[in-house]
């Protein structure tokens, strides 16, 4: 019933889109205004774990995104942007249509070489090379992205949230320069985040208190991209009724490093981090932890045809850099070491068939659980350590 | 590690001598903007978003052809050094990100000298090296 009135309400969304799109055609001038969108759908099939669906051994289609895009440009100095999103990704993610982010970007000091501003409203969160644009599939790497680094198990967190960030560019004969900083309340109340940082669907919500966010983004002259993000994010627990846990914090913070170097055809990138998460006053039923998890990537991307490129890439992820093969887990909770770790070879194949329409495959060849998503799979010990998974995606744009 | 960037650079160097395309035109912009010639650096700049006023601090618009237009692939190959899908991926992740609108597509050549020819500010590239009516073409250096 809700799936029907949800794609009623997509394809009225998109009817509307298309209706939209080519009107700054018979505008001349400048346009004040784009608009811009993408629709894709993905087919999964795996081996002994589900990834976005029943895909174990057979084929699942739940894994569906949709966006559309639109900024104006209101003043010389005041641009508008937003997007909604449709997204399905199996059990893990059921919420259909939803405002992905709406912001003020407002540039107080421009010159030929440098420029200062401020965005405000719900604001996209910079994170890395891909977090900002993670849901339009042209921008990826691949059709998942390295799932160490851009987990989409707390993926709620990274997205967008209300604050505000001053940013910053300037072209230098070293290189371009860009940074952005700011405090924005990040959204920590949803199963999926809570489940990660909890361990459990609880009957209490996590409430995001304040959180810093700071990149700094260096492009030299060699094609060459170093940057570095900063993330420190708070949550307050409230408790529901009869709930066996007490009011706790959580915390996590993480510096994340990036790498990237273009030769001509093909693009070497790496990403690392070391993100710490902190559990506090949650009870004697949830004792207080401190962990820090190690994750990181490294991925070689060819375009060895104009419309053809070829990705493998290698994505690590441990879930206590002190317990790395879970034997620690295993030992005090019973459950299997594997869910402590993942490691993922990758290989994938990207075909512009013409500039409107993308097609990929890919396969993945995992050794742990480190991050299967939990709703996917909700028997702990049916969960198996080694496992295959192959995706197909097509990808529409206008 | 120098090496093999310029063992790579060679490489695109070779691509652009072999290509069919090499006789590229003209840089083109509306008659109001003040520049007689514009350098390689601030193209690219400009083309990757990053320059978004003239000197005169005059909004700059950008108008391209389609990713797959052979002049827009001699473009970006020859006067900016980099691949179309390499324009295409900077120009995605600034504007689905909002930080930046990206440039206006245009259908062909015809569109592209009369957006550029109404639009103030604007620049756009032709293969033609010719001289139109309210266009004017400036000097690569």
């Amino acid at each position: 019933m809700t799936a029907s009135r949800r794609s009623g309400w997509n394809s009225l969304l998109l009817s509307g889109l298309l209706a939209a799109s080519p009107a700054w055609a018979d505008e001349l001038a400048g346009p004040r205004y784009q608009i811009q969108g993408f629709a894709a759908q993905g087919l999964i099939g795996s081996t002994h774990n589900n990834f976005f669906g029943d895909s174990r051994d057979g084929v699942s289609t739940r894994f569906t995104e949709a966006g559309l895009h639109g900024s104006w440009q209101a003043l010389d100095a005041v641009r508008l942007s937003g997007q909604i999103l449709y997204r399905q990704a199996g059990e893990s993610d059921q919420d259909g249509l939803r405002a992905d982010y709406a912001q003020a970007d407002w540039q107080f000091y421009q010159t030929e070489a440098s420029q200062l501003g401020l965005k405000f409203g719900k604001v996209k969160l910079p994170y890395g090379l891909y977090n900002e644009t993670r849901d339009v599939p042209f921008t990826r790497s691949g059709i998942l992205l390295p799932q160490s680094v851009y987990v989409d198990n707390s993926r709620d967190l990274l997205l967008a949230a209300p604050g505000a960030f001053l940013h910053g560019a300037s072209v230098q004969p070293y290189g371009a320069f860009d940074f952005l900083l700011g405090w924005v309340r990040p959204d920590f109340d949803s199963p999926s985040v809570e489940y990660s940082f909890l361990g459990n669907i609880r009957p209490g919500t996590l409430k995001g208190q304040g959180a810093l966010g700071a990149r700094l983004r260096w492009d030299l002259p060699t094609d060459t991209t170093l940057m570095l993000t900063h993330a420190d994010a708070r949550a307050d627990y409230s408790p529901g009724i009869g709930d066996t846990l007490t009011a706790g914090k959580v915390r996590f913070r993480n510096l994340l490093l990036t790498a990237q170097q273009r030769f001509d055809t093909v693009t070497l990138t790496a990403e690392y981090g070391e993100p710490r998460f902190d559990n506090t006053g949650f009870g004697p039923y949830f004792p207080s932890s401190h962990r820090t998890i190690q994750a990181g990537y490294l991925q070689g991307e060819w375009r060895f045809l104009p419309a053809w490129e070829l990705m493998l890439r290698h994505d690590f992820f441990y879930r206590d850099k002190r317990d790395k093969n879970g034997h620690l887990f295993a030992l005090t909770t019973g459950l299997p070491a594997h869910s402590m770790f993942a490691r993922d070879t990758t290989l994938g194949l990207r075909w512009d068939t013409t500039p409107n329409l993308m097609l990929r495959a890919e396969f993945h060849h995992v050794d742990g659980t480190g991050w299967l998503p939990g709703p996917d799979n909700p028997v702990f010990i049916d969960r198996e350590q080694r496992w295959n998974m192959w995706l197909l995606q097509a990808a529409y744009r206008f | 590690m120098p090496h093999a960037y310029f063992f790579f650079r060679r490489l695109v160097l070779l691509t652009f001598l072999l290509s069919p395309l090499a006789a590229l035109g003209g840089i083109i912009v509306n008659s109001d903007v003040e520049a007689q010639r514009i350098s390689i650096a601030s193209l690219r700049n400009i083309y990757t978003l990053r320059q978004t006023l003239w000197p005169n601090r005059q909004p700059i618009v950008v108008f391209v052809l389609p990713d797959d237009h052979p002049v827009n692939v001699a473009f970006a190959k020859e006067k900016l050094g980099l691949y179309p899908y390499r324009l295409r991926q900077t120009w995605d992740r600034m504007s689905f990100s909002g930080m930046a609108s990206a440039p206006i597509q245009v259908k062909d050549e015809n569109e592209m000298r009369a957006r550029v020819r109404a639009t103030p500010g604007a620049i756009g590239y032709t293969s033609k090296d010719m001289v139109y009516d309210g266009i004017k073409t400036l000097r690569l250096e």
